[in-house]
């Protein structure tokens, strides 16, 4: 019981891992594995949050790296959209 | 350049005699140099004699106790300073003065060391003192930040050398990231921080350098982006992608991904906390001044491999055979993607990680996987993440985090009305 419970919790952890390598949320790696692995969405908040407390350095540096993700992408879109409009008005011209 | 003179009591005489010094020192001055004491027999002055061209602590910032403090150093070109220790305490303080500040600090460390007497330290502080036991030149530069960072920033003089440490890195991106990139004022950064030992002038040549590192960044991504989207323009979707790749190969040298996984086995010691703190903490500020995307997994295995570091591509042209479920996808990947990894012979991810900017806006649309850049990694190569770890639990985890307390995960869940787990129902 114990054992299989242990390492249940394991595998969530591992799963919960392969997420975070894909840079994804909280919410997103619930769905990702209830989807792929058939894993209760409570069971994955659960751990991920248990893994939090164990790692908060960590989790600190993922969600601000997350953020400066998310800026920089907003920061590369606005430039591509700049470059774009640029080169419309060049050919226009 | 310096000569360290041991036993300069030795040659007292027939030195102060060249010098012209004015003065004499006597021998009880010095400490028993025959029996052993070789360290305070050093004249630690006498490293010091070419600093006076001030080139070698440009920037330090002097404590005005320091230098007001009795620091018998010699500052003139000549070394005949270097004896003036006791008597001329006077002298040097002025001539230590007209040298500026740059000096001193060292130049007192260094003579507090050389005991020459007590009057030496009556004038330091705790910084002084701390940093008496780094004698030589070498140190120079930690007793300078360490000093610096002892020192009281409120000295307006000069700026004191701050060290950015990743963790002190990433609460100023954050404070930048709040207040906006370009709102972001260095007061206003400071008051967000809340670091007493930051100065405004710290914060905004650290923003300074921030903006030019993120403008040069973003400028090659979008230049990289706009080239490829020119290449697929030309290439067609799926030619397009391939043929950003050659633009990688020349960068990368990658051995064969398969035998990399055996090595992986005995890497599992990166799931040791300790290991896993320091390249832990090695992220914030490598992925802040360069988010780097690893190398993605395959979309599908029969699917033309993605258009990323080249080194995936060649291997992914090479085995397409492989069967699925072979581990070379993700499992080794995050583990290159320390900036540390010697062991596996990987290339430091610099190589790879500058290159491969451009990349992510185009492949985003195409197929996807770019995890640490890419906000939608595709459903394959997650599904095929997963199902690798259903498949095989034995494999090593990627980031090697500290496991959750078994206790209370199931307390939580039991909270939460689920008994058990496996959970009996689906």
């Amino acid at each position: 019981m114990g054992d299989s419970s242990a390492s249940y919790i394991h595998m969530v952890h591992h799963l919960i891992e392969e997420c975070l390598v894909f840079n994804m949320s909280k919410e997103e790696c619930m769905e990702a594995l209830f989807k792929h692995a058939d894993i209760k969405p409570i069971i994955t908040s659960t751990v991920w949050n248990e893994l939090e407390k164990e790692n908060k350095e960590f989790f600190e540096g993922y969600a601000s790296r997350r953020e400066q993700r998310a800026s920089d992408m907003e920061m590369k879109r606005r430039i591509q959209n700049m470059l774009s409009n640029s080169s419309i008005r060049d050919t226009k011209e | 350049m310096l000569a360290v003179s041991p036993l300069r009591n030795t040659g007292n005489d027939g030195k102060q005699g060249e010098k012209e010094n004015n003065f004499s020192i006597s021998p009880e001055e010095f400490p028993d140099f025959g029996e052993g004491n070789l360290l305070e027999s050093i004249d630690f002055d006498d490293l010091f004699v070419g600093i006076n061209d001030g080139d070698v602590l440009p920037d330090l910032e002097m404590d005005q106790e320091i230098l007001a403090g009795d620091f018998p150093v010699s500052g003139g070109e000549e070394s005949e300073m270097n004896n003036s220790f006791m008597s001329e305490k006077a002298e040097v303080d002025s001539s230590r003065s007209q040298e500026g500040e740059d000096k001193v600090l060292g130049l007192g460390c260094v003579n507090s060391t050389s005991n020459k007497g007590d009057e030496i330290m009556s004038g330091s502080d705790e910084a002084e003192t701390k940093l008496k036991s780094l004698p030589n030149k070498e140190a120079y530069k930690t007793r300078k930040s360490s000093a610096a960072q002892a020192k009281n920033n409120n000295q307006g003089k000069r700026k004191v050398k701050v060290d950015w440490t990743p963790d002190l890195h990433r609460r100023f991106v954050q404070a930048v990231e709040q207040l906006g990139v370009d709102k972001a004022v260095p007061s206003r950064i400071l008051e967000i921080m809340g670091i007493d030992c930051l100065t405004r002038h710290n914060i905004a040549s650290h923003l300074q350098k921030y903006r030019s590192h993120r403008k040069h960044l973003l400028a090659r991504e979008a230049e990289a982006a706009g080239w490829s989207q020119k290449r697929q323009m030309y290439g067609g979707g799926g030619g397009g992608k391939r043929d950003i790749s050659p633009w990688l190969a020349p960068t990368m040298g990658f051995p064969p991904i398969t035998p990399m996984h055996h090595q992986f086995r005995p890497l599992h010691v990166w799931g040791h906390p300790s290991m896993d703190q320091s390249l832990m903490h090695m992220w914030p500020k490598y992925l802040a001044h360069s988010p780097p995307p690893p190398p993605p997994p395959p979309t599908t295995w029969a699917h033309p491999p993605p258009p990323d570091p080249s080194f995936w591509h060649h291997h992914q042209r090479v085995s397409n055979g492989l069967t699925p479920g072979t581990p070379y996808f993700q499992h080794p990947l995050p583990l290159t993607r320390f900036p540390a990894p010697p062991v596996t012979g990987i290339p430091p991810p610099h190589a790879m990680y500058k290159v491969d900017h451009g990349i992510p806006a185009t492949v985003t649309e195409q197929s996807g996987p770019h995890p640490l850049v890419d906000f939608h990694p595709s459903k394959e190569s997650i599904d095929a993440a997963i199902g690798d770890v259903l498949l095989k639990p034995w494999l090593p985890l990627p980031l090697g985090l500290k496991p959750p307390s078994i206790d209370s995960v199931m307390g939580e869940l039991q909270r939460h009305g689920i008994p058990e787990i496996p959970p009996s129902l689906a």
